[in-house]
């Protein structure tokens, strides 16, 4: 079946069994490996992407249902050269360690963020715990979560 | 002084070392565009999978692949008759009699998951039908689990060893039974520390590509010790050393579980060769990851000790358990390890324990961050902690009185120089308000409690020697590139070593570009284990940045009739020593360097070796390290007495890491490991039933999450170790050591009851509530 997905801002015709997952697409067809996953199950948020402005484990999204829907993944939130505020805050605040979490960690903050740019130690908390990090103990995630938050509200 | 050119390298990380510069992967992690070897894709890439034994222990008596070879899609399947069934393991120096797995078995498995065939195919689906169509007739062989059921007479023999017990380590010195006499107190206490699981967010994945003309092959793996992954290779591939490649690309996380060649690595190499060098990628699920990748040792450690009545420790005396699994692993050092680590933390003169290391038809136990120390943590500190209140003691300062110092050599002959330790426990207990806290907060049900610890900075207990190496190449341009063996598995080794060769050589941290982890390309270096990349491949680092500096300052003076001893390379340039006054730039030096008047290309080189000596293990003694990092770390936690539900309030940890190259790293460094402290204390823990895990996924295996995560302060104590780079110290693992019974020690302060056996669940806060209130009833 022809598919055509709206990831990134661009049109992706894809020519499709019916049963990938947006992760195996993603990934596998599109090359943009950006997106990661550490279970394929739900239960780590690697894999997370944002569409319609909510955060979704691409891991369990048939591709073909979102089909028409605003699929933003970890290789579209930089303009250019200029990273977004989330992504930079990461850096700053020193966030990443091995770094394969980051995407979908990021990818989680980029949706809390954009609907509440303030928001509270809980719900920032509450936004991430789907996320796992196995590197941090998480302060520096946070931090960097209401740095940015404080940048975007500008 | 204000610089006088207008270098793009003038920037804010001139000076590095002791900056929080950003990681060096920073941009690429963020964006998405670094790459994992998750994330390789080859054209004509094969899939590989590994076929597994479904018993805990049995016979292989047949293995038909036929028609699992005339699946169309199938390019390649190998079983033991393909291999050299050649043996490894990990601790080959010392206890040869311990390298015991083959890559794929020939003749029995032990453990659910022991690899007995692999296939490559063009897709997932066929190679997972493939393994479907593998006929492996077994006798299924009685399987034992438990240490203690190993251990008996007549308990089914997992491998050759007397008793399942593949080794035994006794650790004696002086007289520990007649101290005991004289002691005013004795006290014993039996511990049980859980298996946790390395479980890093990117799973064991590799690519394997044979050359078919050369005979040569790579492997890219997600390999925390590329050049031990290169080693076990050539080993059980009988080929040559340097016809095997390992490169490391980024690796999502390692935490000592990547730190061994696994079947996979192997299987991914042979099947590329009998697929005609087609590239195979083998990827494990996180089931797969769980259940046959290294765990933690379980260990029963038991302990016993006397003391005077003022609280000086006479004696100690015990013995550990540890459910090894199914082979050796890195099981002899860990266990090694969990016996000695006290020495660098108390002194103590007279001791005996004997360490068992015992085989259980369990998955494999190996190397997980700590390597020993977190059982021995959990238990020793738990241990302290009682003895001090016997003795009617606050426990800090039972510990004071009894912590080692600096410049002593220990029992062992570990010769401890610079030691943090108590200025880490004055700087903790200050910090966390201890004094005004201890035993003061019971009618609030909260407590607080003291642990300590400390680390070696590597370990000579692998190899005749344990050198890293660097090169730094000053290009014509300006830039730096940096070469190291060293693995960054994401601890920022890239960053901080970089950090270090620039400060050396006198230039911006801008100037470099970092490659690590290439067999080929890069110097040797053991890999990231032991704490030990800042300290020894650090030191390689300056070695090498200093050698580069001394090839340019050699055409400086020449060309400028200067001595080489009046000038050096600070902040970007050529200054005389006397006064500190600019004689060019370093560009400008450069520029000489590569001019047509000297032609001289700069390609420093450095070489570091620790001053240690070998572990003897008849008798324990050794100096592992060449230098020991210390720490103190104190937990406040509040636990509910209806729920039993303990809730850690605020962590200090206070760490003796010699000088903090990157602040910000650092601190990231013990954020993670009191995270993963407080999963050991409370919910990691890998279950078992005849052998099967019963919880191989992130939802049955819980790890630390954002939510209940609590405050944690890292005090950083520099003490400028004279042999470290710029004074540091390695610091990855020691702040996960003490925090377990930091946290048990709380609870106990809060509520008057002790759990001597992890995780602290809410069950055993309740039973242990209800016998305590029996027992005063």
């Amino acid at each position: 079946m022809n598919v055509n997905l709206t990831i990134n801002k661009k049109q992706q015709l894809l020519n499709l069994k019916g049963n990938e997952t947006l992760l195996e697409v993603l990934r596998d067809q599109l090359s943009l490996t950006g997106t990661k996953t550490a279970c394929q199950e739900t239960e780590c948020g690697t894999c997370t992407v944002i569409i319609n402005g909510k955060a979704v484990l691409s891991c369990i999204t048939l591709a073909a249902s979102v089909e028409g829907d605003e699929i933003t993944t970890i290789e579209g939130l930089a303009q250019g050269d200029v990273l977004h505020p989330v992504q930079q805050a990461f850096i700053d605040c020193g966030s990443v360690q091995c770094g394969f979490c980051i995407p979908g960690m990021i990818m989680s903050t980029v949706a809390l963020l954009e609907k509440n740019p303030t928001p509270t130690q809980e719900e920032v908390e509450y936004a991430l715990d789907g996320n796992i990090c196995r590197c941090a103990g998480y302060p520096k995630i946070f931090e960097a979560v209401h740095e940015a938050g404080k940048k975007m509200k500008k | 002084m204000p610089l006088t050119s207008k270098s793009k390298y003038a920037d804010a990380y001139v000076d590095p070392v002791g900056k929080s510069v950003p990681r060096i992967e920073g941009r690429g992690i963020v964006t998405g565009q670094l790459k994992y070897v998750f994330d390789v894709q080859m054209s004509n890439m094969l899939v590989g999978k590994m076929l597994r034994s479904p018993h805990a222990h049995a016979r292989i008596i047949s293995i038909d692949t036929s028609k699992a070879e005339a699946l169309p899609g199938v390019k390649a399947i190998v079983t033991a008759k393909d291999t050299y069934q050649i043996k490894f393991g990990s601790n080959e120096y010392f206890f040869p009699h311990t390298v015991d797995q083959m890559a794929l078995e020939a003749d029995k498995v032990r453990y659910i998951g022991d690899e007995v065939a692999a296939v490559a195919a063009v897709d997932e689906d066929i190679a997972d039908e493939a393994l479907r169509l593998i006929d492996v007739k077994y006798e299924v062989l009685p399987a034992v689990f438990e240490i203690e059921e190993a251990i008996k007479p007549g308990a089914p023999a997992i491998h050759e060893a007397m008793n399942n017990i593949a080794l035994i380590l006794p650790v004696n010195f002086n007289n520990p039974e007649r101290m005991m006499k004289e002691a005013d107190l004795v006290r014993e206490d039996k511990f049980w520390c859980p298996v946790a699981h390395p479980s890093p967010m990117e799973p064991h994945v590799c690519v394997g590509q044979w050359e078919t003309f050369t005979n040569k092959v790579t492997l890219w793996s997600s390999s925390q010790a590329p050049f031990k992954c290169r080693e076990a290779l050539a080993k059980t591939l009988k080929m040559d050393l340097n016809d095997v490649r390992v490169i490391k690309m980024a690796v999502g996380g390692g935490f000592g579980g990547k730190l061994e060649m696994l079947p996979m690595d192997f299987a991914a190499c042979l099947l590329s060769k009998k697929a005609g060098g087609l590239p195979v990628k083998i990827c494990l699920t996180r089931e797969e990851e769980f259940t046959t990748t290294r765990r933690k040792h379980g260990m029963i450690y038991r302990v016993k000790t006397g003391v005077k009545k003022d609280g000086t420790i006479l004696a100690m005396m015990g013995d550990v358990f540890a459910d090894g699994g199914a082979y050796c692993s890195y099981g002899p050092t860990v266990l090694a390890a969990a016996m000695m680590r006290i020495f660098m933390v108390y002194k103590i003169q007279h001791f005996k324990m004997t360490g068992y290391r015992v085989y259980t038809n369990n998955p494999i136990s190996g190397a997980m961050r700590g390597f020993g120390g977190v059982q021995s943590g959990f238990a020793i500190e738990s241990h302290m902690d009682l003895i001090a209140k016997d003795l009617g003691m606050d426990p800090v300062e039972f510990r004071l009185k009894n912590i080692t110092t600096p410049n002593m050599v220990t029992v062992n002959k570990m010769i401890l120089t610079t030691n943090g330790m108590k200025e880490c426990i004055e700087k903790a207990t200050l910090a966390s308000g201890w004094a005004q806290k201890r035993g003061k907060m019971k009618h609030l049900k909260r407590g607080i409690g003291i642990g300590i610890a400390a680390d070696v900075m590597g370990s000579k207990m692998y190899k005749s020697h344990e050198s890293a190496g660097a090169i730094v190449k000053v290009e014509e341009d300006g830039s730096v590139y940096f070469f190291t063996g060293a693995a960054d598995t994401g601890q920022g080794s890239n960053t901080a070593l970089s950090q270090i060769a620039a400060q050396e050589l006198g230039v911006s941290f801008s100037r470099i570009k970092c490659k690590s982890g290439d067999t080929e390309i890069t110097p040797f270096d053991t890999g990231s284990f032991a704490s030990r990349v800042t300290f020894i491949s650090g030191n390689a680092a300056l070695l090498g940045g200093r050698d580069a500096k001394i090839q340019i300052l050699e055409i400086v003076a020449k060309d400028n009739n200067l001595d080489i001893n009046d000038i050096d390379i600070k902040a970007e340039k050529v200054i005389f020593k006397k006064d500190g006054r600019s004689l060019m730039t370093f560009d400008k030096a450069l520029e000489l360097c590569y001019s047509f008047k000297y032609g001289k290309q700069i390609i420093g080189r450095g070489s570091y070796n620790p001053k240690t000596t070998p572990v003897d293990f008849r008798s324990g003694e050794g100096n592992v390290s060449g230098s020991y990092g210390f720490e103190a770390q104190i937990a406040e936690v509040e636990v509910n007495t209806d729920s039993g539900e303990v809730k850690v309030l605020e962590l200090w940890d206070a760490h003796d890491i010699g000088k903090a190259i990157n602040p910000q790293s650092c601190e990231a460094q013990i954020e993670g490991s009191l995270a993963m402290g407080i999963g050991y204390t409370f919910y990691e823990d890998l279950r078992f039933k005849n052998g099967r895990v019963l919880n191989p996924n992130f939802a049955g295996y819980r790890v630390p999450r954002s939510i209940g995560m609590p405050k944690m302060n890292s005090i950083m104590v520099e003490t400028n170790d004279p042999e470290g780079p710029f004074g540091a110290k390695g610091m990855g693992e020691a702040a996960l050591l003490p925090t377990a019974a930091a946290i048990a020690n709380a609870v106990e302060d809060a509520i008057g009851v002790r759990i001597k056996e992890l995780p602290i669940t809410p069950d055993k806060i309740i039973k242990a509530l209800k016998e305590k209130n029996l027992a005063s009833a």
